[in-house]
């Protein structure tokens, strides 16, 4: 009789949860299984719309195109040194400027919080063309620099060699998010933990080595992430600055610009399919290493 | 492939309504044949020209009651990319245009063949210039119907010839050039070489040719190829192609490798051309054309420049294309508009070009500042352009200029187009940006890249 | 020094330090307002000040001549430039123009032109006009409302659902949620327009507007973890009084979730004004229904020779969501504060 009323219970709660998950069960699959399932198909078979030829399997073709595609490789290749640049510094900058927002000498924490969260609201292609306006040759920065004695100052955006960190200044104006997120984490953060650091004598130094930064892994390890997804994503600012040209010299061609350009400019369905998979694949595998790397760094206080 | 997308599409469909309870819009069963007008894969962008489309528009669509035209406004920018993407979900527009060669090269085979049409309505082809519907004949389709030709020139600003105290470059084909001191010479590549060099002048006053001249403070440059793209420079030079002629063998023309070896030492061993990083300098303004900056003394440029020349101040002027090895060509851009074959009212599209190329060609010629196809209009255009610009320009030069038209054009379909367009983009934006290379090399590492691509089924 | 004095050097040291980050952090909002005052003359020009500025210019006889500081006889004098050579100059002067040209020897283009303040409010109109401001900022703040409405009906549901209530495959489905936050769009990107079109969406913001309201994997996450540091015992003192599991959701957890559902709405809202691609591929070909963004690129494409059109459709295209968040600033900052913590 118990057992009968737990399990007319338990259905009935069963029946509400899926109701109320429906919604996204059903987006799930028209906008996300379906069409990637779909994606998938369309990699075995020759789907391109330039070529003129009946459809049909191609088996592996597409696979071994991909590895022989001098281009895709130089694509990923231009999208791991953006990541190597770029990663480090959106992990680390936002822990240290919050760091140093939330220090007891800093005084206006409020307004610098709020300045250096300001330009995050900003929308990209704004922020692409003002910057755009700041790195050309004749803009403040190198007038900055060559004010500072800078001789040769670099040309941001049409040096194959300097576009990369060109596009990276650009990018920090979206740091803001980042550095609110490490204010919060260092907020929670006991102060009993400090004081106790204190009273073992411990420099400042050491407490941000044993105190704040154990403490802070969970909030680094998620901006880590989210960063990495990104990362891999990344082509809209060099879209727009150079209408996904690649210039200068490539070196702005980035793997999903490359991607982009198989599906929209040479209309190669199956080949761009294949593209979009690498990337899918490759993201799955990194993010999968770094969650297990996590285990060794990051420090949950209490497990759920 | 459609009855693919049908498929796929009946899935996501039954799961899209399923979960929506939406209908889909009715197909919309009105009387009246509805064509969609795609612009800008060329001209047309510009405000003022989307306004002089909307009002031949109005004025076809009241003129009868079968034919309802809707105008699509794509920027240039991403107008190719957005018409690709289209065409794959089998949205397809039934006209498009105005559209030149090389717009239309992009979507090699996706052009309705008009001939069939052309003879069954009686389309008179007579007042054209002979031979200039075969600008627009494919192999053996003709894809379009003349409407605008636009032959390059050289622009010059006269006033810097004046300050340097050198004669103006000439402007008959087939004059020689006089230097100050009498002599006279070919009006070729060599000679305007050295004419750039007198004309690129520093901070300081001094020419590319003086002592002591500092090609890091360049304030007014001798000369701006056309910079947008590789093919045109070279055929700036003499006509060619990257293909051998089998659709499957590259060759990089010897008259193109020698343009490109012009462009690339004028900007890193002579100076007389800008630099990528300079181009994109405000000053030199932004990604327009430099010449109209009026910091550069000559540049080569299409006809449909007189858009924007107005900046260059009001002492320019049009000169003789210079010759190369003895023969003269002056690239010439020849737009019209095409119908898809996708369209699926051909014999409606075809009736609303006739209007756009006939009855409304004048206006919208005028709009878009090219030079009718059809010779008697020819007259009256230049006569309207003239009242421009306050300044006298010899509009003979461009008429002129048709003559020496590029054949084949340097925009003709080559295999894998839109993939060797992208090759040949970074290395002009790589020979732009990097001083030193060895161009020999970057030359047969193109040839490879190229032909990889073509290679590939 | 006593510790107290070292204390306020400090102090105040660090916080010079921090302000002038923030400052050169700022600086490219001011280049921004000044270059979008810019004439087009000054633009064209080498070394130009950094006020917005005009070369001073004078007509004579119907035709206009550049102003320059010429030094002559000892003093620096005002005159325009009539005749250009490169050995010699002949110039004119402005307040005397009858008593005919002094000829200046040496290389006109190492003297400075003489500059006069000049910022063009203009440009501003001009660009208002041509970009139609009013109509791209509609449609932006209608997309943004309608989406963010969507998103957060749906996702408050789909988090009440995975925190709440025990079903058959809860975890799967939670894993498979977070994990499409690592789904590259561009694997789903080719099917997907392909159905649009099929179903005539496309040129339409309905594939805009319609996904919203299915959820999205950060919103339902952060929500999710929201409601579940909600006591239990609440819903259920909720649910012994008879409320129903959606009276439970809007009595109960909805009052107490509020800054983690503002937080959502901020999110969205600013996603959605920022998003750009999505409306670039739907849109492309329908001008009216584009927003910002779009707009924004394709006038950039337009008038990139007009830089000082560019910065100042820059600025306003800005101004909304910064005028936005300096009013709700604190709404931003506590919401993401809130959420931001939670993993």
């Amino acid at each position: 009789m118990r057992s009968e009323t737990t399990s007319w219970v338990a259905r009935r709660e069963a029946r509400y949860g899926l109701l109320f998950v429906l919604p996204w069960i059903i987006g799930f699959l028209a906008f996300t299984a379906v069409p990637m399932a779909a994606t998938f198909v369309f990699t075995f078979l020759n789907i391109s719309l330039t070529e003129r030829e009946p459809l049909m399997f191609v088996g592996l073709a597409n696979y071994q195109r991909l590895f022989a595609d001098r281009q895709a490789w130089a694509s990923l290749w231009v999208t791991a040194r953006f990541a190597l640049l770029w990663l480090p510094l959106v992990v680390v900058l936002p822990f240290l400027l919050a760091v140093a927002v939330n220090s007891r000498y800093v005084r206006g924490t409020g307004l610098l919080r709020v300045l250096l969260f300001m330009p995050y609201v900003v929308p990209f292609v704004a922020s692409a063309l003002i910057w755009q306006n700041m790195l050309v040759d004749d803009g403040w920065i190198n007038t900055a620099l060559r004010v500072l004695g800078v001789g040769d100052a670099p040309s941001w955006l049409s040096d194959p060699s300097w576009v990369i960190p060109g596009l990276v200044m650009i990018g920090l104006w979206g740091l803001g998010s980042g550095i609110i997120i490490n204010l919060a984490g260092l907020r929670g953060i006991p102060t009993e933990l400090y004081d106790a650091a204190r009273l073992d004598g411990a420099g400042w130094w050491r407490q941000l080595w044993h105190v704040t930064v154990p403490m802070m892994s969970p909030v680094i390890f998620y901006t880590m992430i989210l960063a990495v997804v990104e990362v891999m994503q990344y082509f809209l600012i060099p879209l727009v600055l150079f209408d996904g040209s690649g210039d200068p010299g490539g070196a702005t061609r980035f793997f999903n610009l490359y991607l982009y350009q198989t599906f929209f400019t040479y209309q190669e369905m199956s080949y761009g399919s294949t593209l979009a998979w690498l990337l899918f694949v490759i993201t799955l595998v990194v993010t999968l290493v770094l969650f297990r790397l996590s285990r060794h760094w990051v420090h949950y206080t209490s497990e759920r | 492939m459609n009855r693919l997308w049908h498929t796929l599409a009946a899935i996501l469909l039954a799961t899209t309504l399923a979960a929506c309870g939406a209908d889909a819009p009715p197909g919309g069963d009105d009387a009246a044949v509805e064509l969609r007008w795609y612009c800008c894969l060329g001209t047309g962008e510009q405000a003022e020209q989307v306004k002089a489309q909307q009002k031949v528009i109005e004025r076809f669509n009241a003129s009868q009651r079968r034919i309802k035209v809707k105008l699509e406004v794509v920027t240039y920018d991403s107008a190719r990319d957005t018409l690709a993407t289209q065409i794959a979900s089998g949205n397809v527009p039934d006209l498009a245009g105005p559209v030149g060669v090389g717009g239309a090269a992009a979507f090699h085979g996706q052009w309705l063949d008009l001939a069939p049409l052309i003879k069954s309505s009686g389309f008179d082809l007579s007042p054209y210039a002979k031979g200039s519907a075969d600008l627009y004949r494919i192999g053996s389709v003709q894809e379009g119907v003349p409407f605008a030709i636009y032959p390059s020139t050289l622009y010059y600003k006269a006033d810097m010839f004046e300050e340097a105290g050198l004669a103006e470059p000439p402007h008959k084909y087939g004059e020689k050039y006089t230097w100050p001191d009498g002599r006279q010479s070919e009006w070729n590549y060599d000679t305007l070489r050295e004419l750039a060099l007198k004309l690129t002048v520093d901070k300081n006053g001094k020419d590319a040719t003086q002592e002591g001249f500092d090609p890091g403070q360049i304030v007014q440059y001798g000369f701006e190829p056309a910079r947008d793209d590789l093919r045109y420079q070279g055929a700036a030079f003499a006509a060619g192609s990257l293909d051998t002629g089998d659709g499957k063998t590259v060759k990089i023309p010897d008259a193109w490798a020698d343009s490109w070896r012009f462009f690339y030492d004028g900007m890193w061993k002579d100076r007389f051309i800008m630099t990528g990083p300079v181009f994109q300098t405000e000053q030199f303004n932004g990604d327009g054309a430099a010449f109209f900056s009026g910091h550069v003394a000559m540049s080569v440029n299409f006809l449909w420049s007189t858009y924007g020349v107005a900046g260059a101040g009001d002492d320019w002027d049009l000169a003789a294309m210079p010759s190369y090895k003895g023969r003269t060509t002056s690239p010439t851009s020849a737009d019209t508009f095409r119908i898809l074959a996708g369209s699926k009212h051909p014999a409606e599209a075809f009736e609303f070009l006739s209007y756009l190329v006939g009855p409304a060609s004048q206006e919208l010629l005028s709009a878009y500042g090219a030079m009718p196809a059809r010779t008697a209009d020819q007259d009256a255009f230049f006569a309207k352009l003239a009242g421009q610009f306050p300044n006298k320009v010899d509009w003979q030069v461009a008429k002129d200029s048709v003559a020496f038209a590029d054949n084949p054009h340097s925009e003709s379909y080559t295999p894998k187009y839109n993939q060797t367009l992208t090759i040949l983009g970074t290395y002009r934006s790589r020979w732009m940006t990097q001083g030193g290379l060895d161009m020999n090399a970057q030359l047969k590492a193109m040839r490879e890249e190229i032909q990889d691509v073509w290679n590939r089924s | 020094m006593t510790p107290y004095a070292a204390r306020r050097i400090r102090t105040a040291l660090m916080t010079i330090v921090m302000f002038g980050i923030v400052v050169a952090f700022l600086s490219p909002l001011v280049q921004m307002t000044l270059s979008s005052l810019k004439s087009e003359r000054q633009v064209s020009q080498a070394h130009a000040p950094l006020l917005p500025s005009d070369p001073r210019t004078f007509t004579h006889e119907g035709r206009q001549y550049d102003v320059y500081r010429v030094p002559l006889d000892g003093a620096v004098r005002e005159l325009a430039l009539v005749k250009k050579g490169r050995a010699e100059s002949e110039f004119l002067d402005p307040a005397a123009p009858e008593r005919g040209t002094v000829v200046w020897r040496g290389s006109w283009r190492t003297l400075e032109p003489s500059w006069v303040l000049a910022p063009q409010w203009s440009n501003y109109a001009a660009v208002w006009r041509l970009i139609d401001f009013p109509r791209l900022l509609l449609n932006t703040i209608t997309l943004a409302v309608i989406s963010t409405i969507g998103t957060v009906l749906s996702c408050t549901l789909v988090a009440y659902g995975f925190a709440r209530f025990r079903f058959p495959g809860r975890g799967p489905l939670f894993t498979l949620l977070i994990a499409t936050i690592f789904l590259p769009t561009a694997v789903t990107l080719i099917p997907t327009y392909t159905i649009f079109v099929q179903i005539g969406w496309v040129g339409t913001w309905l594939p805009l507007l319609v996904p919203t309201f299915f959820a999205n994997a950060y919103s339902v996450f952060l929500l999710r973890q929201y409601f579940l540091t909600i006591p239990r015992e609440m819903d259920e003192a909720a649910s012994i009084d008879g409320a129903g599991p959606l009276r439970t959701l809007r009595s109960v957890i909805v009052p107490q979730a509020w800054p983690a559902i503002t937080a959502v709405i901020l999110f969205n809202f600013v996603y959605t004004w920022n998003d750009y691609f999505t409306p670039l591929v739907y849109l492309s070909g329908r001008p009216e229904l584009q927003p910002l963004q779009v707009g924004l690129a394709a006038f950039n494409g337009l008038y990139s020779t007009k830089p000082a059109y560019i910065q100042a459709g820059a600025m306003m295209t800005i101004a909304v969501p910064v005028i936005l968040f300096i009013c709700f600033q604190r709404t931003f900052v506590r919401g993401i504060m809130s959420t931001g913590v939670e993993k």
